[in-house]
């Protein structure tokens, strides 16, 4: 992790995450970036890039600003922007919809575009000197992030404060939050663990879990050891053909991750925030 | 004087509460300690069978909390020439025939003449179970090495645990050295880490122990046996002495060395 005042820069692989501090003023920012992509000039050399500009979602003439100083200083595509959902909420930017198309660059082939995550904006890869265009790509993805949020209203962070559970939690144990749950230690066969939100084991997971129980697809578990395949996500029982084949193959023990796409649930390896599960929709925390 | 009250108990029956309760109260008085074993297994009695007193019962456990007698006219004092005592189960009442209280205030009793009360817990997380762990300030839990009687253990640590009986301790009975190395039962380690709490006794399976429990002298005098052996170390570490775990395979391996040397303060705990 490279770190220089308001930029984080994080590379894993070919892939590059930049942070872009939530608070600091935009010219700043613009300063940084500049100064930052010319001390590592040349430093890489393909792969794509995601920008996280959290709690703030900047302006369009400032989105796309950000993106021409990092493609034109590092010479990478910006696919994917972030920002943290309340400020899908606020910002004052106008959004003048239009019918166009995105399409997820990591998906390639197009054909079967992925639904974007609730904070993520995918980047056309095709119109680099058509800034206009991809910003109202980018809002139109937005928009429709917007009326998804409105009609569920689910995903929304601060539901309830997260429970901790701090000692293992046994059989015969049973607990239902609202929000999310962590539990700092296991998870033992006979326990029943329910939560709106998002299950985080930092143990091991035998016993039962729930996440979005209260309907929300986009939860996830996530546990240092899931040797059980006996959850549940939203409505979704049981794990995807494909992942239980490779599961049985693979004793790979590790963190893990299970999320629902297309309608099953999917397991994969826990690699952290800007990992990539299934075709390119990160998770996010 | 303030003696300890500890309930051996397991869920699960069968596994060894009885066996652990009648050698452990013996071990501890033949480290010179003043003890009283009381069985709480109303309708099922057996600690006085297996500590070889069952011809000299008069009165019971549930005479005494109903006030048909006095505290000492129903207990017991052991064959062997230590300060060991019994208070036995009725045998023809049921388990609602005492209150947690009842059992509480008796061993608030007890505690003040003896340094260890330990009570021996019927299977089950029922009545019995509530009134057994109303009156201990420490719990020792009884597993066999078999999935059901772990499953079993966990609840009851969890019940436990709710109760504010924190930090109980962990017996593992009847382990096969053998069946373990040919990898056909779980090993000490599987159990320890899915339950999670500090093992004070690892006592292997011993056709000695039942012998003895046969001729109601319990096994532990026969220090030189397997079972024995291990028994009366665990009376030593409930005494509070630290005493490595012996390890239980056939050949000790390097790790089994290692966990030697670490013994019981190897592992920490988190029971925030
Ligand atoms: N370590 C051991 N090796 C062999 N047999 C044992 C051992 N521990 C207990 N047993 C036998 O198992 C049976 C059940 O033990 P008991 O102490 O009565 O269990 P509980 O009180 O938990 O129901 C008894 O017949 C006893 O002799
Ligand atoms: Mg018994």
């Amino acid at each position: 992790m490279l770190k220089t005042g308001v930029v984080q820069v994080a590379a894993k692989g070919t892939d590059v995450a930049f942070v872009i501090d939530e608070e600091a003023p935009f010219d700043v920012v613009a300063g940084e970036l500049r100064e930052y992509l010319a001390k590592q000039n040349g430093l890489w050399s393909k792969g794509n890039i995601t920008v996280n500009v959290g709690q703030r979602m900047l302006a369009r003439d400032e989105l796309t600003q950000v993106k021409s100083i990092i493609e034109t200083h590092s010479g990478l595509k910006v696919t994917r922007f972030w920002c943290s959902p309340e400020s899908l909420g606020t910002g004052d930017f106008q959004i003048e919809a239009k019918a166009a198309t995105v399409e997820s660059s990591a998906n390639t082939s197009g054909a079967q575009r992925q639904p974007p995550a609730h904070n993520e904006i995918a980047v056309p890869e095709s119109l680099p000197d058509l800034p206009a265009d991809s910003i109202s790509a980018v809002e139109s993805v937005i928009q429709d992030l917007r009326s998804r949020q409105n009609k569920n209203g689910a995903r929304s962070r601060n539901r309830t404060e997260a429970l901790f559970i701090k000692s293992t939690f046994r059989s015969g144990e049973s607990v239902h939050h609202p929000g999310d749950v962590v539990v700092l230690a296991d998870v033992n066969p006979g326990a029943e663990i329910a939560a709106d939100g998002d299950i985080v084991v930092l143990g091991s997971l035998k016993g039962w879990a729930h996440a979005g129980a209260s309907g929300d697809t986009k939860a996830v578990i996530i546990a240092l050891e899931l040797p059980s395949t006996r959850f549940q996500i939203a409505k979704y029982e049981g794990i995807s053909p494909t992942t239980a084949r490779r599961k049985s193959k693979s004793s790979a023990s590790g963190p893990k991750i299970a999320y629902v796409r297309s309608r099953s649930i999917h397991v994969a390896p826990f690699v952290g925030r800007f990992a990539r599960y299934s075709k390119g929709v990160p998770y996010d925390g | 004087m303030t003696g300890r009250t500890i309930v051996i108990t397991s869920g699960k029956g069968g596994v060894g509460k009885t066996t652990a309760t009648a050698n452990i109260g013996t071990g501890l008085a033949m480290r010179g300690h003043k003890v009283i074993v009381i069985d709480t297994d109303i309708g099922l009695r057996n600690l006085d069978v297996i500590m070889g007193l069952e011809n000299r019962i008069v009165y019971d456990l549930v005479n005494v909390i109903e006030g048909k007698c006095k505290m000492n006219q129903a207990m017991i004092r052991d064959k062997h020439d230590y300060e060991l005592y019994l208070i036995p189960a009725a045998q023809t009442r049921d388990k609602n025939s005492i209150e947690p209280e009842q059992l509480r205030d008796l061993c608030a009793e007890l505690e003040k003449e003896f340094d260890y009360v330990l009570i021996d817990c019927p299977a089950g997380i029922e009545q019995g179970f509530k009134n057994a762990i109303a009156a201990a300030q420490e719990a020792i839990i009884v597993t066999t090495p078999e999935v059901s009687a772990i499953r079993d253990a966990d609840r009851v640590i969890g019940l436990l645990e709710s109760s504010g009986l924190h930090r109980p301790r962990l017996i593992i009975n009847r382990i096969s050295p053998e069946m373990v190395k040919r990898g056909d039962m779980m090993d000490q380690k599987d159990v320890e880490n899915l339950l999670a709490v500090e093992v004070i006794g690892l006592v292997p399976a011993d056709e000695n122990t039942v012998v003895a429990a046969n001729r109601g002298i319990p096994v532990v005098h026969d220090r030189k046996s397997a079972s024995g052996g291990a028994f009366l170390r665990i009376a030593a570490r409930v005494d509070g002495e630290d005493i490595p775990l012996m390890d239980l395979e056939p050949k000790s391996g390097i790790f089994s060395k290692f966990r030697g040397l670490v013994g019981m303060n190897g592992r920490a705990y988190s029971h925030a």
